[in-house]
């Protein structure tokens, strides 16, 4: 049986028709998962015993009569997303063994669609960024060439057809670079689209639960249901959820795109990258979008004010990790060295490089200096982007400067801005949704061949960005990897 | 003496009445079981701790910042302060750095019949922490408890300016503030339950010095006894270093309630940096006028303003305005008694003197206590129409006191009422005279001292009852006739 061939919709269809038994679909599902574990080390803790369960589940689900929209649909939570039904470890030392007592309002949502719920992602501790390296569970291999990260095991299981879609944090834009790493599509909603509650707090004015899919209309299928406020999250917002799949069927409209002329400028931006962002555009032109280049001088430094006030509030955000209430402890003589010996052996080094980076920069003169201005530099990248898409639909770039990158068997530097996220910060530090769409890379230069292009739109418009991505999706199938190792 | 001026300013916190906690649903109540009002937000759970900002204590915060005189900000925002210690769930405390709720407020004191204006500097909102239990000590303790019951209690912090001038000032402006807060019902400031707690910022400089000295702050004090206490000592302390010609070393200091000593806790300055920013889970919002001014009428008459009625409308003096204004129910009992028995003075002597005294032997408030307005009015007024003696009313008082019983019941029960009936009287008299031929005589001499005897005589036979005026007035008459 081949899953991944169905849309959510098509899924669930033949579930709730019993065209598929439940049976059936959990020994492939626990098969597809069980060899993303085992493969790229997509998972953390993977145990089949979690899809059983759920099946029960569903399975009563359906005894009831409730025909859900997801019914059947698999999917996995990355490991900073709460689910009282698994352990929650964001990928640290600090939670291995750390179990929530409720659902985060987006797995809850899931939940009473009928998803399937199988497993935690793995990740960069604390999702801190997207290099796939930085896990106490060790590193994500990409199953399109397991030599190079996947950014993230929610897109690693994605675009191995394990699961029909993953739910990630997303805050300098972690989800749509590992997305684009394994040629998958990455949609971070508009901030406050999607509760956040039950989400573990890293850095709060930035991130945004997201979705990793390998279809259009199941990220509008998805993101329908996780969409809406929250009494549980006081930002989230009461705007009207369209209803997004429905949207899909319309008749396209000429989209406006602008270009930003600093894109060629990024540090790390790889040849490739590019020529073929290039062609794109050219593609673009062709089909319903009408491209044009402008001058948007404060785009290129939200990469470094997204550093500064992610690693300002992930800083104090953190500070709960001390051993007195939850997680790991380890001993001392009396409680600073306890706090000193618990926070030295429950982070990882790139982490605790991060926090002492929010550290020094929100104290003393440094506040002024950094934290203060970075503060106003967000002001103003928003206020850009707000200008350029009170003209244009869209703003497209790349999605990252460089293919995913080789994996160094070992844990990373923490790099201050991070690469990765040249093209992406923005839309976080604007509170703007953004989608990464992929693209096969035809010149076969010996590095794995899929990357991204990225697309930003004004809060509350994923629909322009979901038309956008159906549109791309009629001249740029989706393909899954064949595995090369 | 005088050759220095003390400088005092008070940082005060109160706990506000709000039935739950300033960001999540747990109970307020004091004095449960530890770790009982707790939740995956107030315990800083992972994946558990977004803010839902409590509504009734942002009103509690703006009703008192609106009764001490403030601007009110014109958005509300909460900031983090960052510090680690183990009482402190989420490794910082939820305050209100950047924007206080209230600022450049001030209240007034009434210090011998002068008036004096301390400065509110500003007021905020906070949380609580949790409360720390150290097994054989702070610092030779081998291990600590934490109770997390208190922590995210919203908590008010009010700083005046350094414009008090002695530890009794201080005194006088703590009891003011408890006085304000109470009136307005959100805080009960019990000093001894932790729900008002006072640390002061204390220093010494030459008399007409307009630069500060060196300050300490002084923490630990549990009563406004110990307030007082714990200033005057510190004053002391200060002028005896800098008489001695050493400088004061600008530290932290613990009040020692039992030794009556304060004593070096931390060095100040060099303590923490909070790097406050604002809290990216709360974000702004605007404080609409319309909702001060909903807030603004549900403010009762203020001690202040009562003070000066009372003066004015009343003619009391300022120490009765004082004292019956000090309470807002014992200020609500006299307005009440006045409303069936309008005569101000005479009802103030009766409170201040018998009810205080009565309240203060048996340990309860006013608001605890059986009696009424109402029937203190009637009995007030039977004793203003001399149907009974003042010294009557007072057993009957204690009677109501005791077991809230009506005074005519409790009068008639005991047949206590005075005789101000002529013709009885008359014939008391009668009887008196011809029974004591003598000091008739006497004082028909001129021994006047034989009148005294007369009227006792006539006391003992109407067992204390009869109306003293008319009893002299009558038999005045008879004698002289």
């Amino acid at each position: 049986m081949h899953i991944n061939k169905l849309t959510a919709q098509e899924l669930a269809a033949a579930i709730n028709k019993k065209n598929i038994s439940l049976e059936d679909l959990a020994a492939a599902v626990s098969c597809r998962c069980g060899a993303a574990a085992e493969k790229f080390n997509a998972f953390i803790n993977f145990d089949p015993a979690i899809i059983d369960r759920d099946i029960i589940r569903i399975a009563g689900m359906l005894q009831n009569g409730e025909e859900t929209s997801l019914s059947g649909v698999p999917y996995a939570l990355a490991d900073n997303v709460c689910t009282a039904a698994i352990k929650t470890t964001c990928a640290s030392r600090m939670l291995a063994s750390y179990q929530f007592p409720f659902e985060a309002t987006a797995a809850q949502r899931l939940k009473e669609n009928g998803a399937l719920l199988t497993g935690k992602t793995n990740m960069d501790e604390f999702a801190m960024s997207a290099s796939g390296e930085n896990s106490c569970f060790g590193a994500v291999k990409n199953p399109w060439d397991g030599k190079h990260t996947a950014g993230s095991g929610a897109a690693a299981a994605v675009a191995y057809g394990a699961v029909t879609f993953a739910l990630e944090q997303d805050r300098c834009g972690e989800l749509r670079q590992s997305a684009s790493y394994c040629g998958a599509l990455g949609l971070k909603p508009t901030y406050g689209r999607v509760s956040r509650s039950g989400l573990v707090e890293f850095a709060p004015s930035l991130e945004q639960i997201g979705i990793i899919a390998m279809k259009t209309v199941d990220l509008a299928a998805v993101l329908a249901i996780i969409s809406g406020p929250d009494p549980l999250d006081p930002t989230s917002s009461d705007a009207d959820v369209p209803a997004y799949t429905g949207l899909l069927h319309k008749k396209a409209k000429p989209i406006k795109v602008a270009v930003p002329e600093s894109w060629r400028e990024t540090a790390y931006l790889e040849e490739a990258i590019k020529n073929v962002f290039i062609t794109k555009l050219q593609e673009m032109e062709e089909d319903i979008f009408q491209v044009e280049t402008i001058s948007m001088p404060y785009f290129r430094y939200a990469p470094v004010t997204a550093a500064i006030i992610s690693a300002v509030e992930a800083f104090s955000s953190l500070s709960n990790y001390d051993g007195v209430r939850f997680g790991f402890r380890e001993t001392g003589k009396h409680l600073q060295e306890m706090y000193r010996q618990t926070r030295t052996e429950g982070f990882g080094s790139a982490l605790k490089q991060f926090l002492t980076f929010g550290a020094m920069i929100s104290s003393g003169k440094f506040y002024h200096d950094y934290f203060l201005k970075a503060q106003k530099m967000r002001t103003l990248i928003k206020q850009e982007l707000e200008e350029c898409l009170g003209e244009y639909d869209l703003v497209v770039v790349p999605t990252t400067p460089f293919r995913a990158p080789t994996l160094k068997n070992g844990y990373k530097e923490c790099l201050l801005p991070d690469p990765a996220a040249s093209y992406t910060a923005a839309a976080n530090l604007a509170g703007m949704p953004a989608l990464t769409f992929p693209i096969l890379m035809q010149d076969e230069t010996g590095g794995i061949n899929t990357t991204g292009l990225h697309f930003l739109a004004k809060p509350w418009d994923e629909a322009i960005l979901l038309q956008a991505a159906l549109s791309l999706e009629k001249t740029n199938p989706v393909a899954f990897p064949e595995l090369r190792r | 003496m005088s050759e220095f001026e003390t400088v005092i300013g008070l940082e005060v916190h109160v706990e506000l009445l709000t039935k739950t906690k300033l960001f999540c649903g747990c109970s307020t109540a004091f004095g449960t079981e530890p770790n009982t009002q707790v939740c995956p937000v107030c315990l800083a759970l992972p994946g558990g701790a977004l803010p839902l900002l409590n509504k009734s204590a942002v009103e509690y915060t703006i009703k008192a910042a609106l009764a001490l005189n403030c601007k009110v900000a014109l958005q509300i925002a909460f900031d983090r302060k960052n510090y680690f210690y183990a009482d402190l769930p989420k490794g910082f405390q939820i305050s209100q750095f950047f924007y206080p709720m209230g600022t450049d407020g001030f209240v007034e004191l009434h210090i011998n019949g002068e008036t004096k204006i301390i400065g509110i500097r500003q007021l905020h909102l906070e949380e609580d922490t949790g409360k720390l239990s150290h097994f054989g000590g702070i610092i030779s303790s081998s291990y600590s408890r934490v109770d997390f019951n208190r922590a995210g209690v919203p908590l008010m912090e009010i700083v005046s300016t350094p414009d008090l001038r002695s530890a009794e000032e201080a005194r006088l402006f703590l009891q003011k503030l408890r006085t304000i807060l109470c009136y307005l019902g959100i805080s009960d400031c019990k000093m001894e339950e932790g729900s008002m707690r006072c640390d002061a910022n204390i220093s010494l400089r030459p008399v007409g010095c307009s630069e500060l000295g060196n300050k300490t702050e002084l923490k630990n004090m549990n009563s406004f006894r110990s307030v007082f206490r714990g200033i005057e000592y510190e004053v002391e302390r200060q002028r005896d270093v800098l008489l001695s010609g050493g400088s004061v070393i600008p530290e932290t200091r613990h009040w020692d309630e039992a030794k009556g000593l304060t004593r070096a806790m931390r060095s100040k300055f060099v303590s923490a940096d909070y790097r406050c920013f604002p809290d990216p889970n709360i974000h702004p919002n605007p404080v609409p006028q319309k909702w001060i001014e909903e807030i603004r009428n549900t403010i009762p008459e203020l001690p202040d303003a009562r003070y000066r009625r009372f003066i004015e409308e009343y003619s009391l003096p300022a120490y009765d305005a004082e004292v019956l204004t000090a309470v807002k129910e014992m200020a609500d009992f006299y307005d009440s008694v006045l409303s069936c028995y309008n005569e101000p003075k005479a009802v103030s002597n009766w409170i201040m003197s018998e009810l205080l005294g009565l309240l203060n032997e048996a340990g309860v408030e006013i608001g605890e206590s059986k009696i009424k307005p109402q029937p203190l009015g009637k009995l007030l007024q039977m004793v203003g129409e001399h149907k009974i003696s003042g010294k009557m009313a007072k057993i009957v008082f204690a009677e109501m006191f005791a077991t809230g019983v009506d005074p005519a019941q409790i009068i008639e029960k005991n047949g206590l009422c005075q005789i101000s009936d002529e013709d009885i009287l008359s014939q008391i008299i009668g009887t008196v005279l011809s029974n004591n031929p003598k000091s008739v005589e006497d004082y028909r001499s001129g021994k006047k001292k034989a009148l005294g005897f007369l009227v006792g005589q006539i006391m003992q036979e109407t067992k204390g009852q009869a109306n003293p005026q008319m009893v002299n007035a009558l038999l005045q008459n008879k004698l002289d006739s």
